[in-house]
């Protein structure tokens, strides 16, 4: 019955054969995430370099920009002056929170992952999700404007707060056009969003169950979950701002710039972190699940406690909700309403725990596979820890009184969203790579790429921890005008020296991706040897993803299980593969012995 | 070599730790900071071994062993391990932060009451803090303040109380050395207060990113002995009176000293 029912929701649409609509407006969910992942990849080349330059400001003030000065700042003899700087680091935040993590890990593999792993032939609003795509490129259209603007791009911080972020601080359209590239952006997210819950929710295969779904899945639909709640906050906070802009309001000025009363500008910081603070789980859960995942598969053992990991993450999904306030504790918030923040932003950290827990033990007792997507997802746990650690302090009103606003967040957050994000959406593409393009990418390179990565992003980051500990401030264009941060120029130094050489690095991955895209060793059906549904079609699938709409019979991490091992010989089965029917005739056998 | 002054250079300078603590409670955030550090350097490490220790031992030539994990008795030990970790690191850092800001870093009633407490409103704007003492007569907004800029000087040993306010954009108020930050935001009046322990001078920064010339908006803060104190304020207010102008309207801003009941 089931099956009936999910084939006529599902009807197999012929895959269009004119060049625009098959690649270009494409309403295949599949084609969709590689546009998703091209356009993140991109930009967050363009964060990357702008990264460089925040690096090379810190470790030589004021001194010309190698290569770069050159061609971006003529005008200023190539150095980066203040008001460049502040453009600069803004710029950085942006494009990598909202045009590159984003759109790789949520734009790319939740639309990749999604229909596939809940054996579905497509999203469930096919044309919604090509406009979320092509709206996604008005807001990069935007952002590019914005570097064009007069008086430069945008300089108010990503936290864009006002009254720095109104035209009494950023004069002039380089910031109203990013205000606008946040606002269109969050219209695009919004209907990712609504389309990601819709299809787990609808188009799951039957047997399916939300306890058989991958923790993959798990992750990139509760953060859909968090995307359809908050980002409309965030919307509507950048459309006022814009409003404050454009057209003269007044809803987040105050004081002397205000006439006839004003607004607050803290309503607007209570908007932003309302999102902001589930941003960044937005961010991090599809890693998480992704992480899950891939830990059980090349530890070849079942997840540890699956349902206590998918507890965990709506347990955290929903705190995201409550803890923002911790952004605040300087505003001169209540000292009360910040001890209940605080309680909140710790309590989050027993659900991190119970996660944590899971990952180490699903590696006990595993017959670990070495291969790049478990290093670098091993390196998520890695940075994700240190990342979640140091995240205490800033919990905590006492300690974030000294750490508030310096480095030390800016290492904190780099270690959670930027290194935990870019550590999963790599172990991401090098496991769904043979998947997305029916290649394999190169193994020795993927994991020179991993080594690589993971020790000059360890020293980053830690190296912005402890600039921070010592009392350095973010965002200033010279730390060393302070006399009390003049002995840190060989760390901030050397700490750029690691950023630089981390950027190179990503070369050797440029390289990997390009040439194994064209001429990469072609990838079987299943290449890891797992079970999830995905691996169970052709490499790359077929415009409707299943033939037939198959039936889920288990869970996605039954690996090492010994009666599969007695009957099969082999240590995995497939979520849809019947283990004690000995009947060849049916299809769903027929399908599972056609695996590598 | 070119390569050995550069593997060295961060051993260079005078070490990373946090900026010498002058201020009589500073060293409550400091210590809540390096004892909630031992607890995360130890999971930290615990972690990493863990994680070491399977990838050596239990490698691809290990028989993985068939386990879910969701016994009842694993449930259990994951459970007891997070319960532990929150009630003795997240604990520690919620009652130790609560506590020093009901008696210390929040009690404006004790620091507001005790004699020769110094009262002082920042003004902060791009790109530099107006200060303005209330002077003699104990009032703010007459003749005989104090104003400087970005210029506060504060006795020893007894509590000093600002106000803070910004007339642009948001600054933050931060005296690493005193242990304190407060943002300055427009239209609203934030208060930090603290001790200064020791004489001397110290860095005043802004927090919160404020413009180009953010970097740029350094105060400094002087420590004086309190009698040495007294005839610098003395002094610097029969200045201040000479240098008053009535036209300038600009110099006028003040507000009078708020005594709102908080937590």
């Amino acid at each position: 019955m089931h099956t009936i029912e999910s084939e006529d929701l599902q009807p197999i649409h012929p895959e269009p054969t004119s060049f625009w609509l098959k690649y270009v407006f494409s309403r295949d969910h599949k084609v969709i995430a590689k546009q998703f992942l091209w356009a993140g990849l991109l930009f967050l080349f363009v964060g990357g370099t702008l990264a460089m330059m925040i690096r090379w400001q810190w470790a030589f003030p004021g001194k010309p920009v190698p290569v770069l000065g050159s061609v971006l700042l003529r005008d200023q003899g190539g150095a980066i002056g203040p008001a460049t700087y502040m453009t600069v680091f803004t710029m950085h935040g942006l494009i990598m929170i909202f045009f590159a993590i984003t759109p790789i890990l949520i734009g790319a593999f939740g639309n990749y992952c999604i229909p596939l792993m809940i054996g579905a032939r497509d999203m469930a609003f096919p044309t919604l999700n090509l406009l979320s795509f092509w709206t996604f490129v008005i807001s990069l259209v935007l952002v590019i404007c914005s570097f064009f603007g007069q008086l430069g791009a945008a300089g108010a911080g990503w936290t864009t707060y006002p009254p720095l972020s109104t035209n009494i601080g950023t004069p002039g359209s380089g910031q109203t056009f990013m205000v606008a590239a946040i606002f269109v952006t969050g219209v695009s997210t919004i209907m990712g969003g609504i389309n990601y819950v819709t299809t787990v929710i609808r188009h799951r295969a039957p047997g399916m169950t939300y306890m058989r779904m991958p923790l993959t899945v798990w992750g990139l639909w509760l953060t859909a979950v968090l995307n359809v709640l908050f980002v409309p906050v965030l919307g509507s906070a950048a459309l006022l701002l814009f409003l404050d802009r454009v057209f003269g309001t007044q809803f987040f000025i105050a004081g002397a710039a205000a006439v006839r009363g004003g607004g607050d500008p803290i309503l607007f910081q209570h908007l932003f972190w309302i999102f902001g603070h589930p941003e960044v789980y937005i961010l991090i859960l599809p890693a998480w699940g992704i992480v899950g995942d891939i830990l059980s598969f090349f530890s070849r053992k079942p997840a540890n406690w699956y349902r206590g990991s998918v507890y965990a993450m709506c347990v955290v999904t929903i705190l995201s909700a409550v803890v923002y306030g911790h952004h605040m504790f300087m505003t001169g918030m209540n000292p009360l309403l910040g001890q209940g923040f605080m309680l909140l932003t710790l309590i989050i950290s027993v659900p991190a725990e119970i996660l944590f827990l899971n990952w180490l033990r699903t590696m006990w007792q595993g017959s670990i596979r070495l291969h790049p997507p478990m290093l670098f997802a091993i390196g998520m746990v890695f940075v994700f820890g240190l990342g979640g650690l140091t995240g205490l302090y800033l919990g905590a009103t006492a300690t974030d009184i000294y750490l508030h606003d310096t480095m030390f967040v800016v290492g904190h957050f780099h270690l959670t969203m930027a290194a935990a994000s870019f550590m999963g959406s790599l172990a991401a593409i090098y496991f769904w790579f043979p998947k997305m393009f029916g290649r394999r990418m190169s193994e020795p390179l993927g994991k020179i790429h991993f080594w690589w990565s993971a020790v000059f992003i360890t020293l980053v980051f830690t190296g912005q921890l402890i600039s921070g500990y010592a009392g350095q401030n973010r965002r200033l264009y010279n730390p060393y005008e302070y006399t009390f941060l003049k002995h840190l120029l060989p760390l901030n130094r050397w700490t750029s020296y690691s950023a630089f050489i981390l950027m190179a690095g990503q070369l050797v991955f440029v390289w990997n991706f390009i040439h194994s895209l064209v001429a990469g060793a072609r990838a079987e059906m299943n290449p890891w040897q797992v079970g999830t549904l995905e691996w169970s079609i052709a490499s790359p699938p077929p415009h409707h993803n299943y033939d037939v709409i198959p039936t889920v019979l288990r869970g996605p991490h039954e690996l090492a299980d010994p009666l599969v091992r007695e009957k099969l010989g082999r240590d995995w089965i497939g979520q849809d593969e019947p283990l004690l029917e000995q009947t060849p005739g049916t299809s769903a056998p027929a399908a599972a012995a056609g695996r590598g | 070599m070119r390569l050995l002054p550069l593997l060295t250079a961060p051993l260079e300078g005078h070490g990373w730790g946090m900026p010498h603590d002058a201020s009589l409670d500073g060293w409550r955030i400091d210590d809540l900071i390096n004892e909630t550090s031992l607890f995360v350097i130890l999971l930290f490490v615990i972690m990493v071994a863990w994680m070491l220790w399977a990838c050596f031992r239990h490698g691809e030539r290990h028989q993985a062993r068939f386990d879910h994990g969701s016994s009842p008795g694993s449930i259990a030990v994951a459970l007891g391990i997070a319960g532990a970790i929150f009630f003795v690191v997240d604990g520690h850092l919620f009652i130790n932060s609560v506590l020093v800001w009901k008696h210390v870093f929040g009690n404006f009633a004790w620091a507001e009451t005790q004699p020769g407490a110094v009262r002082i409103e920042i003004n902060a704007h791009q790109w530099v803090w107006a200060v303005r003492y209330s002077g003699p007569d104990g009032k703010f907004g007459t003749r005989d303040d104090i104003i400087t800029l970005n210029d506060v000087t504060v006795p020893q040993g007894v509590p000093v109380i600002f106000q803070v306010a910004s007339t642009d954009v948001l600054h933050g108020f931060n005296i690493p050395n005193m242990r304190v930050k407060m943002d300055a935001v427009p239209g609203m009046i934030n208060r930090v207060w603290f001790v200064a322990k020791e004489t001397g001078q110290f860095d005043i920064g802004c927090a919160q990113h404020c413009g180009a010339n953010h970097y740029k908006m350094r105060g400094v803060l002087t420590v004086l002995p309190r009698e040495e104190w007294e005839r610098w304020a003395a002094v610097a207010s029969a200045n201040s009176a000479v240098a008053y102008d009535p036209e300038d309207n600009d110099a006028h801003w003040a507000w009078d000293w708020e005594k709102h009941a908080r937590l």
